[in-house]
């Protein structure tokens, strides 16, 4: 059946393409290969073209850029990886695990759309690697949903992911190949899907807003970030069970200090009256807690999906991608102090906390 | 009893060891409460994860010459009298235990006991050794047991939403350390460091790699594991974590619905991506509607999509190996 999930018996490409050795290249049948950068295992390459595609209201165009410096408050800085908006160039990606061409921020490129629109994600790999784009909380056609061993992993070419949200609310999109590695390495950005009506409304009958911040908090094991992007595939220990936070994002800046305290739209300033719409995204791999400093909010959505009843809430704990709307409605002036803390997936120690702030005027 | 050899002997031994019940799970209620007889083994012995290594495991087995991880899926009625005989075949002590429902206490080693409670609250609950806490839990004896409300078929708990198949997923996470500590009577006393991840037992394999698609050693294959459904098929998951990691279940292909959350109805019933399920003995049940997918363009009501914990290190097995870790797969059929 034609949708079923590839089989190693039955299905050439997936013979040829998938190495199941360490010895290096692969041998390039296929999907057109890939690799090289050290040997990828259990990798599915292929950039065919997309079943029932159809022209786009609006569309992404993404490439790779595998060496976005990320500049902490330490004086350090720790490389990542991410999507730049640049995919219409083919050289993007080509640089065998280091260069590629640049473009690419952290987070990637932020999406917006609305509800209904036919949106096209192109997404271009070089011939040195491979990636998917996982729409997360979108639940497209199964071809479109980017997840390597049940469709394919992009490379050496451009293949279009096409969907259309029926829901509006707050998503994130995300690398899929390799995941624990890549999603850590900074290979996400903002997915946000406005009602028909456009911004300022969280969805259609659903409250409205004034002023929009975006907490996407995560955690970075810096000791990750010198391995390749094939890392673990064909086997060995390279620690990937092991996530030991050093930094603490938000939103692309190091939340741990100061840095986002005053850095809109991370920080927000409201005045008394104005509602303020919080899109909160637990991007790491770690459970978050993340406290409101005083202030008491509303949850209206999660996971892109109205909540029958709105629950009003001081602090909120999330796992891995799940996302909450809150809106604010605050009546007293002040800063509020916006804490994540994120703790440790088995005893619950707080590894790190970032912070942000709320100002009412 | 070690059962090292065995297992080396022969991969059909093994995979018998591993896959103790069947699939999908069946039922039929009935109009009268019934007496369910069961009878557990604790055995043990070695089962071999992706990378080789093996591993020391204990089991409520359904024989003595089997190692169930997790122990056979129970399925009782409201109302129900379960009759459970433990045969402890190990030299150590066990126990069975069910929290608000029956506690064997101490079973010592080469004794047997039954235990016997009645079936009074519908829901989902795990069955485990409360001795040496978490140890013997951790080590493998845990399993799953549901109770259905009296004469029903389609509910999790009295005016529920309803469903119309069901499963149990249980996953759990392993520190190999610890196992081999618990093996020789000691306290572990490492950090606990899980390097192996599973789903009803078994690890996924990805296409590609040896024992792909075998039921018996591929959670993406294993009949317990992976949803079948056509659009409509509104299956109940009843979710539970005898591990010690805190996961994040995610399901692609659609939202799920959220009922419970340790063992306490929600207020709300939320559509949910990712639901949060607690470490040591969390758990949730939550219905994957097998709706159409409703993000496709042009619109589709067949396919196949992950489902996978996003608390990413339980998805690789002895630090890399990603997709050989707690995964599985949804079919619409």
């Amino acid at each position: 059946m034609g949708w079923r999930k590839r089989s190693s018996s039955s299905d050439s490409t997936t013979d040829t393409s998938t190495t199941t050795t360490s010895s290096g290249s692969m041998d390039g049948g296929g999907g057109g290969g890939g690799g090289m950068g050290g040997g990828a295992c259990y990798v599915y390459p292929d950039a065919p073209a997309t079943p029932g595609l159809t022209n786009a209201d609006v569309t992404y165009s993404l490439g790779i850029d595998m060496n976005i410096p990320l500049a902490m408050d330490d004086g350090n800085t720790v490389t990542m990886w991410g999507f730049s908006d640049n995919g219409g160039n083919m050289m993007g990606g080509m640089g065998g695990g280091g260069g590629g061409m640049g473009g690419g921020t952290f987070p990637s490129p932020a999406m917006r759309v609305r509800e209904g629109d036919i949106v096209h994600t192109n997404l271009s790999v070089g011939m040195m690697m491979m990636h998917t784009v996982h729409h997360h909380g979108i639940e497209p056609e199964y071809r479109s949903d980017g997840v390597g061993h049940i469709s394919w992993d992009v490379a050496n070419g451009t293949y279009t992911y096409q969907w259309r949200p029926a829901s509006a609310g707050t998503y994130f999109y995300h690398c899929h190949t390799n995941t624990v590695l890549h999603a850590e390495m900074g290979m996400y950005g903002a997915l946000i899907v406005d009602p028909p009506e456009g911004p300022g409304r969280l969805f259609s009958g659903g409250p409205s807003y004034d002023v929009e911040a975006f907490w996407v908090v995560d955690e970075i094991d810096s000791s990750w970030h010198t391995l390749p992007w094939t890392a673990g595939t064909c086997g060995g220990d390279v620690g990937l069970n092991e996530l030991n936070p050093d930094y603490f994002v938000i939103t692309g800046v190091d939340g741990s200090g100061n840095s986002a305290m005053n850095l809109p739209p991370i920080s927000a300033t409201v005045q008394r009256g104005q509602k303020l719409l919080a899109r909160y995204v637990c991007a790491g791999y770690h459970p978050q807690r993340i406290r409101f400093g005083g202030l008491t909010g509303k949850i209206y959505s999660s996971d892109g999906r109205p909540l029958p009843r709105p629950v009003s809430v001081t602090e909120i704990r999330a796992c891995s991608a799940e996302r909450y709307d809150i809106i604010f409605e605050p009546t007293s002036r002040g800063t509020y102090l916006i804490e994540t803390d994120i703790l440790h997936w088995v005893t619950g120690q707080v590894l790190g906390t970032t912070r942000t702030s709320v100002t009412v005027v | 009893m070690d059962r090292r050899n065995f297992l080396k002997a022969g991969g059909a031994g093994f995979a018998t060891a591993v896959l103790g019940s069947t699939g999908l799970i069946s039922w039929s209620p009935r109009a009268n409460a019934a007496t369910i007889e069961k009878t557990l083994y604790v055995t043990d012995g070695f089962i071999t994860q992706p990378d080789g290594v093996n591993v020391y495991f204990r089991g409520f087995s359904s024989s003595s010459n089997l190692l169930n991880v997790p122990g056979e899926q129970i399925v009782v009625q409201e109302g129900d009298t379960v009759r459970i005989r433990i045969v402890n075949t190990l030299g150590r002590s066990t126990s069975f235990k069910i929290d608000g429902l029956v506690d064997s206490g101490r079973i010592s080693g080469g004794s047997s006991r039954t235990v016997e409670f009645v079936a009074s609250t519908p829901g989902s609950y795990l069955y485990y050794d409360a001795r040496n806490a978490p140890y013997n839990r951790l080590v493998g004896l845990h399993g799953g047991l549901a109770i259905m409300p009296n004469g029903s078929n389609n509910q999790l708990y009295d005016g529920s939403p309803t469903f119309v198949q069901q499963y149990f997923w249980v996953f759990h996470d392993i520190d190999p350390v610890w196992h081999n500590a618990i093996r020789n009577g000691n306290t572990p006393g490492s950090r606990y460091s899980p390097r192996y991840f599973t789903l009803n037992g078994l690890s996924a394999r990805p296409p590609g790699a040896p024992g792909a698609h075998d039921p018996t050693i591929d959670a993406m294959a294993d009949p317990r594991s992976a949803l079948h459904g056509h659009v409509g098929d509104r299956t109940l998951i009843r979710v539970l974590n005898p591990g010690l990691c805190h996961q994040s279940v995610h399901t692609h292909g659609n939202h799920m619905e959220w009922l419970t959350e340790n063992g306490q109805v929600r207020d709300d019933v939320w559509s949910k991506d990712c639901i949060y399920l607690e470490g040591n003995m969390g758990k949730f049940d939550a219905i994957y509607p097998f709706e159409p997918p409703p993000d496709a363009w042009p619109p589709v009501t067949t396919g196949i999509y992950p489902m996978h914990l996003h608390t990413e290190m339980s998805q690789t097995a002895g630090g890399g190996l990603y997709m050989f870790g707690a995964l599985t797969d949804i079919y619409f059929e």
